[in-house]
């Protein structure tokens, strides 16, 4: 699932307020879970962190390293929320698992500093993984990327969706409207902190809203595959 | 057929990998055992050889076993002594012949032992708290010094010395008890910023820096008063010296460095979290950083302060032994921690004895001898480091 909107309009803030980075003004964060506490409906500020973490992995836009580690170490810490002091060997062969999973492999043991900006994403992806949340949470994971850095992590995170044996959901804050389309079941528009629309690609992404939300002309197509595309004409 | 759990290539790469290190950590101990040892053995006043050495610690120790009801003995005596306020200086290992003359012993028990057990808990305090401040802090530049209480202590000395204010009438205790009350001071400040909910790593390090600054201002205007008497004790406390602490003072320092040093390991994994990318990472590893934070900083300025209290300014080690460390085992608080212990003590150590050798009668303060000593060598593993990158 993907939350588009303009900047400020609340994507980032949703995704704290959801991980207990922000705590809500009001009201409460409540998230599905399909194990856990009897009705599956988990209150998020009724967990400490450790508890949270257990629930869902946030993957922050920025990672601004003052200390290096080695990469395998990196996603030995999704393992931490898990563990007290003793690293078992079930947390050790989940890390490298994960790396092969991600084509990690080659960077297990290379400087967590000293690799590419979309390796760097790949590995706290990793380390999302490798903690076993049941809900991923991405702030802008591929604003800092190329185009190819892109599509692999945005076909990354489908795959980890896709793959995983226990229900898993992903909320991807984005500013790109057709990567969103593209690679989303789901996409939420918010617009000044209230959702405009909310829906598959289809429903969500009309030329209409995009006008209301973004301010811009556009026309939505629809590729050969089904997907919906929208080209950006002129600001309105 | 019993099932035989698989290890990942990578994983078993990754063990050897942490066996290695923590071989490596092993080593230095030992080295770092042993030259205590040949540091026992170095002074000013006689060289007494390696095997002389061996030999009375050796035998001590072999007597201390064999005639553990004497000494246990003469240990209670002089506790109950020490608790009577009658302390007489009567050997716990009175009534055992001995190795070696009289005057070697006392050299080797009453002034050697004393200063290089304090080298080894002033190395292990300040390094530990250097490597857990810089991580928590997530800035290499961080030294235990960077939050004032080394500031503190000096403006509680500069107190003591200059206006003759003590907050301990006891002569022999006046300025040590000055210096750490008003370290602790700086502590206090530092857990009153700590209940702001929203203060982050750079605002600590901005507020440490304005106490230096207030503290140093007011050092410098009592030392502009001082008389020349006043001013050359001011200077020879911030030295910092080894010398310094008696016997009473080292266990006093080790009894509280065993208190807190556990507290502060159990929060290795955490301080990983946090200090490799900063706070939203550490919250979504399940670390809340403004609580950790809090926490270690008070724990290390108030190893810091009890350390400095005694012996003065002694600053370099807490920020060379962590990235010394850094080097061999890398950002793994679990070995980090223990690492930047042994590498403390041994540049301590090490600092200390050529100190006390290099200009023999003169002796050198380790504070001093550290930064010249340490200061090169560390530009050097640090370059090093970066020309092999």
């Amino acid at each position: 699932m993907s939350v588009l909107g303009v900047n400020g309009a609340g994507k980032s803030t949703l995704i704290k307020c959801l991980n207990g980075i922000l705590k809500p003004d009001s009201g409460k964060v409540s998230i599905l879970t399909f194990e856990e506490s009897d009705n599956g409906l988990v209150n998020v500020s009724e967990l400490d962190l450790v508890g949270l973490s257990r629930v869902m992995s946030y993957v922050p836009q920025f990672i601004r390293t003052s200390f290096s580690m080695d990469v395998f170490d990196v996603v030995l810490l999704g393992r931490r929320p898990h563990l007290k002091w003793r690293i078992s060997e079930n947390d050790r062969n989940k890390v490298s698992e994960t790396l092969r999973y991600l084509n990690l492999e080659e960077f297990a043991f290379r400087k967590f500093d000293q690799i590419s900006g979309g390796e760097r994403q790949r590995v706290v992806i990793a380390k999302a993984i490798a903690q076993d949340p049941n809900l991923f949470l991405f702030d802008e994971p591929t604003s800092n990327l190329d185009l190819k850095n892109q599509i692999q992590i945005m076909k990354c995170i489908r795959k980890i969706i896709k793959d995983s044996k226990s229900p898993k959901s992903a909320l991807i804050a984005i500013h790109d409207i057709n990567t969103a389309a593209r690679y989303s079941d789901k996409i939420i528009l918010l617009d000044n902190g209230s959702i405009k629309a909310f829906g598959s690609p289809n429903e969500v992404l009309t030329e209409q809203n995009i006008a209301d939300v973004f301010g811009v002309k556009s026309s939505v197509v629809l590729t050969d595959e089904n997907y919906i595309r929208v080209l950006i004409d002129d600001e309105i | 057929m019993e099932l035989i759990p698989t290890m990942d290539s990578i994983s078993v790469k990754h063990i050897e990998k942490g066996k290695h290190q923590v071989f490596i950590v092993l080593v230095l101990g030992i080295l770092t055992f042993l030259s205590s040892l040949i540091a026992l053995g170095l002074g000013s006043s006689e060289n007494l050889d390696m095997t002389k050495v061996w030999k009375i610690v050796l035998f001590d120790i072999y007597d201390f076993f064999m005639n553990l009801d004497i000494v246990l003995e003469n240990l209670w005596h002089n506790l109950s002594g020490c608790f009577s306020l009658s302390c007489n200086n009567r050997s716990i290992m009175y009534g055992i012949d001995r190795e070696g003359t009289a005057l070697q012993n006392s050299m080797i028990y009453d002034w050697r032992l004393p200063r290089i057990l304090t080298a080894i808990v002033g190395g292990i305090a300040l390094a530990v708290a250097g490597s857990l401040m810089q991580g928590c802090l997530g800035n290499p530049l961080v030294s235990p010094l960077t939050l004032g209480v080394a500031s503190g202590a000096a403006l509680g000395a500069a107190l003591a010395i200059v206006l003759g204010f003590t907050i301990l009438s006891i002569p022999s205790l006046a300025i040590v008890a000055n210096s750490f009350i008003f370290s602790l001071l700086v502590v206090f400040i530092i857990i009153q910023l700590g209940k702001m909910r929203s203060i982050s790593a750079e605002s600590y390090i901005l507020v440490g820096i304005a106490i230096t600054f207030i503290c140093g201002a007011i050092v410098s205007t009592m030392q502009y008063f001082a008389s020349d008497a006043q001013l050359s004790a001011l200077a020879h406390w911030s030295f910092g010296s080894l010398a310094r602490p008696n016997k009473k003072n080292l266990i006093f320092m080790s009894l509280v460095l065993i208190a807190i040093l556990p507290t502060a390991v159990r929060w290795s994994w955490d301080l990983n979290a946090l200090s490799l990318a900063g706070d939203e990472f550490a919250i979504s590893t399940g670390v809340d950083p403004v609580k950790l934070r809090k926490n270690i900083l008070i724990v290390s300025a108030l190893m810091t302060s009890i350390i400095i209290a005694f012996t003065g300014l002694i600053g370099f080690v807490g920020l060379a032994a962590p990235h010394m460390s850094r080097l061999i085992v890398g950002n793994d608080f679990r070995k980090l921690i223990p690492c930047s212990a042994i590498f403390g003590s041994f540049l301590m150590i090490f600092a200390d004895t050529l100190g006390r050798t290099l200009f023999a009668p003169v002796i050198i303060p380790v504070g001093v001898m550290l930064s010249i000593i340490g200061g090169p060598f560390f530009m050097y593993l640090l370059l090093k480091r970066r020309v092999q990158h």
